[in-house]
């Protein structure tokens, strides 16, 4: 079926970047924070044409890309990504790029991708949308002009996500071999013909896309772009790295494992495993070591990919039942962390701009005594992060391995928990600096500007929200996840 | 006919050519070429599968040519992210690059 108005989402979104674009063009005496507010107000629009999909029965577009209430669901949270992230560009980006049209129109570009990243039930169109979303992700990265940091950490970026590219590619070109199409439904059907046999390239087609689309979740061993990747972007960006490719990643991973690889589960629930465990292992050990606070993000980021992750060896080694569970489980993960995520950065950057500081964990000393409201917002998203009782963090963890409690994985489930009370040691020696420290460097009581307090606002009582009564946010995770598991919704073109 | 394996064999060697040239050259441009033979590759696998599993098909030479539209857009931007670096650093040099530790 080609039912255009499928995307009317993303008609006005890519219409939105063009016309913020030429906007910049034709009136460059305007006022700079403006299109900011243009993008999240663009954006906000975005997320409300999304709601008009939700509970519509789940239709394809000649089988490419699907429009159910699991896109919907990454649909309004893309949205709500983006806009945080404009808001917080406003002020921060005012003086470190000479034309910002562009650096607005990418992020609403980088949605686009991240929603049929969501969406797509074809392998090639899945590639192309995360390469929509990395081409975009590359450019922004690094955007500061004059910034050397900037622009070796997109040169590094780049290299390393072709690279990914590549080896992601090579491995859809064996599962196409193998099973005879790019088509989700069609690769099930086709590896299902082929007997369940161990053949071996089926094996290697499998691990090559586990690298690939494990590069683009950070999962350890291919993590070694993101601390770079993160320090060197500004500020927004890298709490947009640390979002909406990991959102985007997964939903990915989702999608296409349990409509495609779940039969063959035997294959790579193993490497899905050890993945996880290793993503927890080191994204948590090397972040005890860091002095930057934007490194320092980046390897608990990492570590947080390993939790999720242990949900993606959950699907293999579990039945449909645990499977809906945990993926429903992991949803609900994936929005406490984006909002534990974008409240943090709103807090540092809103302290960065006005102090001037670099990242560096020493930056925030005595924030609790120049701005005891940003240093409350860090210290509820860093316990969220953790996994402290009435955070976010803790129930959704609580529920992500109470689903994923398979006997072969209870191991992993126990590094998880081990490796959560690593992380509160460097989360709390992050507290530490807020509140036991002096002030340094002669910096004043300040007060915040009135839009970046109500978005803090509202992304901790989000925080506290979903660490209280999360059934709500549960629910609609629930129903998200529904469609992946419908058998032959909607097969092929 | 020339069989499958051939052209899988050859699509596999250059597919190691190209990781080994990622993981062993220095230079950015030189990566940058290397990820072109990886590419290059994936689309002899896509056409050459296609052509062995139904010469009908086309999905494989489809996958190609989208293949080898994207890597030329990757190329794009990455040479003119490499060239900004070059500007400010007078280096292509990836070794080079460890402002930030790797």
């Amino acid at each position: 079926m080609r039912d255009y108005t499928l995307f009317i989402p993303e008609y006005w979104a890519a219409g939105a970047a063009v016309l913020i674009i030429a906007a910049d063009i034709l009136w460059p005496n305007m006022r700079r924070q403006l299109l900011a507010y243009l993008t999240a107000g663009a954006a906000v629009v975005y997320g409300g044409i999304a709601l008009f999909y939700i509970q519509s029965d789940p239709e394809s577009f000649m089988g490419l890309i699907q429009v159910d209430d699991f896109t919907t669901f990454f649909r309004v949270l893309g949205a709500g990504i983006i806009a945080v992230t404009a808001i917080l560009s406003a002020n921060h980006m005012q003086h470190r790029a000479g034309v910002l049209g562009e650096y607005y129109g990418l992020l609403l570009v980088a949605g686009i991708g991240l929603t049929f990243m969501a969406g797509a039930r074809e392998l090639l169109t899945a590639y192309i949308a995360l390469e929509v979303l990395s081409f975009s992700l590359y450019i922004l990265v690094g955007y500061m002009r004059r910034d050397v940091f900037s622009a070796e950490a997109s040169l590094k970026y780049v290299l390393l996500g072709g690279f990914a590219s590549a080896i992601l590619l090579y491995g859809i070109s064996i599962i196409y071999g193998v099973s005879g199409s790019t088509f989700y439904d069609a690769i099930a059907v086709g590896l299902a013909d082929r007997g369940g046999d161990a053949d071996i390239a089926t094996i290697i087609g499998l691990m090559l896309v586990i690298g690939g689309v494990g590069f683009k979740v950070s999962a350890a061993p291919f993590h070694m772009w993101a601390p770079d990747a993160y320090q060197g972007a500004p500020l927004p960006i890298t709490a947009f790295l640390s979002t909406a490719s990991k959102a985007a990643g997964f939903a990915l991973i989702l999608r296409l494992f349990t409509a495609s690889f779940v039969d063959d589960a035997e294959f790579w629930r193993w490497a899905i495993a050890g993945v996880a465990v290793l993503t927890m292992a080191v994204g948590n050990l090397v972040a005890l070591q860091q002095t930057d606070l934007k490194r320092l993000v980046a390897y608990s980021s990492i570590g947080q990919v390993g939790y999720m992750l242990v949900v993606i060896a959950a699907l293999g080694y579990g039945g449909r039942e645990v499977g809906e569970q945990a993926s429903s489980a992991l949803l609900l993960h994936m929005v406490g962390y984006v909002i534990s995520t974008l409240a943090l950065f709103t807090a540092l950057t809103a302290y960065y701009d006005r102090t001037g500081k670099d990242s560096s964990i020493r930056g925030i000393r005595g924030m609790a005594e120049t701005q005891p409201y940003l240093a409350l917002i860090i210290t509820a998203a860093l316990f969220s992060f953790a996994g402290l009782p009435f955070f976010a963090g803790f129930a959704t963890k609580l529920f992500m391995f109470q689903a994923s409690a398979e006997p072969e994985l209870l191991w992993v489930i126990g590094v998880a928990i081990v490796a959560s009370f690593v992380s509160l040691y460097y989360y709390l020696m992050v507290i530490r600096q807020m509140y036991l420290f002096e002030p340094e460097g002669g910096v004043q009581r300040f007060r915040l500007p009135p839009l970046v307090w109500v978005i803090a606002t509202v992304l901790l009582l989000g925080i506290l929200f979903i660490g209280i009564y999360p059934a709500p946010v549960f629910e609609i995770a629930d129903s998200a996840v529904q469609p992946l598991f419908e058998v032959g919704a909607d097969i092929s073109p | 006919m020339v069989p499958v394996e051939n052209y899988l064999a050859l699509s596999g060697i250059l597919f190691a050519i190209g990781v080994y040239g990622v993981l062993a050259r220095r230079n950015a441009i030189l990566v940058l070429m290397s990820i072109e033979l990886m590419l290059n590759a994936v689309a002899l696998n896509f056409v050459a599968f296609a052509v062995f599993m139904d010469p009908e098909q086309i999905t494989g030479a489809v996958v190609a040519v989208f293949v080898i539209t994207v890597a030329a857009a990757e190329v794009g931007l990455a040479l003119a992210i490499v060239i900004r670096y070059f500007r400010m650093r007078a280096t292509s040099n990836i070794d080079e690059a460890a402002a930030l530790k790797w």
